[in-house]
């Protein structure tokens, strides 16, 4: 994967560190870096008040988008279609579908 | 396997996860009645063809994978094939975005309102595969490698996919905030 093209990057006036946090900030909230990596940009993080800004405005923007899951039960009319066609399909739990539903 | 099995296990392990293949149904087609279609389509696959789930691994993530597929057929579009930018270039374009937030005052915007509403509608506008993977990894809560499965992509191609659709979405929500004239409220306070 190639990384954007170093001027990109200092065209923002970001210095070396600050510019690791714009690039692998996702991946760092993502747990997906390895603890090397995390740990650079925590280090920098913690005595960079711009990245640290950075870092939670992207945090609450993620946190925002898990909020956005909602709670949408399949309708009954869909769990009665459903069941009905398992039991054409000789699906012998059929009737679970509805009690599934019942159970909440 | 006996009928009597496989149909006990179909009822174990998969029906508990109607709700949620119903809603990310609705969230893949926006549309009540084709989500409806959708889920039928995909328990009827997943019934017809329950010898190929293995046994302790993820019915889930096995369910949204059909249900992806399901779709994408009903959408004639089988393989989306998507020219992506790199990963870190939708990285650094955020950065951007955050900056000219900044600037105008409403860096903390997410902070500040709830904007639940408005994001919804910015995520049923994302073009696919980026709503796929914000929806797969940012609402569902799956794993890069889960979303990947779902997906039929590599990892890294989720990675791309997900970052370009988070950055679509901040200016998305940047642009709404300046329509909205939100920026004066905050200015220059988290300078």
């Amino acid at each position: 994967m190639s990384a954007p093209p170093r001027n990109e990057l200092e065209a923002l006036g970001l210095s070396a560190s600050c510019a690791d946090v714009v690039r692998h900030l996702w991946d760092y909230l993502d747990d997906q870096l390895t603890p090397d990596g995390a740990d650079r940009l925590r280090v920098h993080m913690a005595s960079c008040t711009t990245c640290r800004g950075y870092s939670d405005y992207q945090a609450c923007f993620l946190e925002a988008v898990a909020r956005v899951r909602t709670k949408s039960d399949a309708p009954v009319s869909l769990r009665e279609r459903l069941a009905e066609g398992l039991k054409s399909e000789g699906c012998s739990c059929w009737e679970a579908v509805r009690k599934d539903r019942s159970e909440g | 396997m006996d009928v009597e099995r496989r149909d006990a296990e179909f009822a174990r392990e998969a029906l508990p996860w109607i709700d949620d293949v119903y809603r990310f149904a609705l969230s893949l087609t926006r549309d009540e009645a084709d989500a409806d279609d959708v889920v039928q389509e995909t328990y009827l696959r997943a019934y017809r063809s329950w010898h190929t789930f293995i046994p302790g691994t993820d019915c889930r993530r096995w369910l949204f994978t059909i249900c992806r597929n399901v779709f994408l057929r009903s959408r004639e579009r089988q393989r989306p094939t998507v020219d992506l930018e790199d990963g870190e270039q939708d990285a650094l374009a955020a950065g951007t975005v955050y900056e000219a937030a900044r600037e105008r005052g409403y860096g903390d915007l997410y902070a500040r309102l709830d904007i639940g509403p408005a994001l919804r509608e910015a995520i049923d506008e994302l073009a696919e595969p980026f709503r796929s993977a914000v929806i797969l990894v940012d609402v569902e809560d799956m794993s890069y490698e889960s979303a990947a499965e779902v997906m039929g992509v590599p990892i890294g191609t989720v990675r791309s996919r997900l970052f370009r659709g988070r950055r679509l979405l901040q200016e998305k929500l940047a642009s709404l905030a300046a329509e909205y004239g939100l920026a004066p409220a905050a200015a220059g306070s988290d300078r």
